[in-house]
């Protein structure tokens, strides 16, 4: 006879168990966590570059890479100075909380105030899974084209913060700003939306403002 | 890519929950499918499939309960579907955010095992 085991759990509850793990550690630490999401080449490495230039005096910052292969993103990172582990997936799509714990436990980061977690370029598989980060990070650079968020809007609906990037290239580029805007809207109606270019440096102040922002936030929160 | 890892956990979390049930393999695994979960229930069959393949739990089944997309608003005091091909958070009728109630589920729900020396475990057996 056949037994029938009832279970009753989520799918990812491994996965969830390991993200609620690391949020107490976050929380304790009292550092905010972002994780940014994107497709591959719409700048999250170059992005993350300005905000150390940019925030790195200010804040302790850190940053945990995640790719199929190389160390390159890692590497860039500890060039400006801050502490960066890379997560080779070897062929994953995406990153899960299991190997984020593991670089918690091994890699012995100096106290953080705020630690960005870099996803495998990927715009669907990373969406599902909690790293046991504060809110994540869409990234659209306007070569990629202003229909996007609806082609894609898993990521847009649960990014707190959508950030367009690139937007130096705008004037060579067919990319209807106002479009996404209101793609991202209805998508997620409480979610902010940024225009950066981390190469004239328009809208990185914003950004790192938020980022401050957030981190205050939280800590009020737990104070 | 994605819906195979998502039955990589399937398969760890259900061969977990019958750990202490000695040895045998897995008939059917059954799980819930929400339709704003961003998982294609063919896909992850096929994933099953794939994973399975080979293993002690080859011709097990895959089983998806599908549940529908729930979406209320406020608004208009009633539950909006979601409209075919979109992800839309805004009330089809009103144009004000929708709140989602339902359709997020990615759950484990059950698990057949037939356990080795019972009664139809034995006809694989034979012929090995």
């Amino acid at each position: 006879m056949a037994e029938v085991v009832d279970i009753r759990a989520r799918v990812l509850a491994a996965n969830e168990q390991a993200a609620a793990k690391l949020r107490d550690q976050f929380r304790a630490g009292a550092a905010l966590v972002l994780n940014l999401i994107s497709s591959p080449g719409s700048g999250k490495t170059t992005l993350l570059e300005a905000t150390v230039r940019a925030l790195g005096g200010r804040l302790r910052l850190a940053g945990i890479e995640g790719d199929i292969a190389t160390e390159r993103d890692a590497d860039r990172l500890r060039a400006l100075g801050i502490p960066a582990v890379q997560i080779l997936t070897g062929g994953a799509c995406h990153l899960d909380a299991r190997q984020v714990r593991k670089v918690m436990d091994e890699a012995h980061f100096p106290a953080f105030d705020v630690l960005f977690i870099e996803n495998v370029g990927n715009l669907i598989c990373p969406t599902s899974y909690d790293l046991g980060e504060d809110f994540k990070v869409a990234l659209l650079s306007v070569a990629e084209g202003d229909d996007k968020p609806f082609k894609y809007p898993a990521i847009f609906a649960r990014a707190a913060v959508t950030v367009i990037t690139k937007a130096d290239l705008l004037p060579h580029v067919t990319f209807d700003l106002d479009a996404v805007r209101g793609q991202v809207a209805a998508l997620n109606p409480g979610g902010r939306l940024l225009v950066t270019s981390a190469k004239t440096g328009e809208g990185i102040a914003t950004w790192c403002a938020l980022i401050e922002e957030r981190l205050a936030t939280k800590r009020e929160a737990e104070a | 890519m994605h819906e195979l890892s998502i039955a990589e956990e399937i398969y760890r979390a259900s061969r977990a929950a019958v750990a202490g049930h000695g040895a045998g393999r897995l008939e059917c695994v059954t799980v819930a499918v929400g339709e704003l979960a961003a998982i294609e229930p063919d896909l992850l069959k096929f994933a099953w499939q794939a994973l399975t393949e080979g293993g002690p739990d080859v011709g097990s089944t895959l089983e998806v309960e599908w549940h529908a997309a729930h979406q209320f608003c406020v608004a208009c005091d009633a539950d909006k579907p979601r409209s075919d091909g979109t992800w839309l958070r805004l009330c089809p009728d009103c144009g004000r955010p929708l709140n989602v109630t339902g359709g997020m589920e990615l759950d484990l729900l059950h698990v057949t095992f037939l356990p080795d020396g019972h009664e139809g475990a034995g006809e694989g057996s034979d012929d090995g």
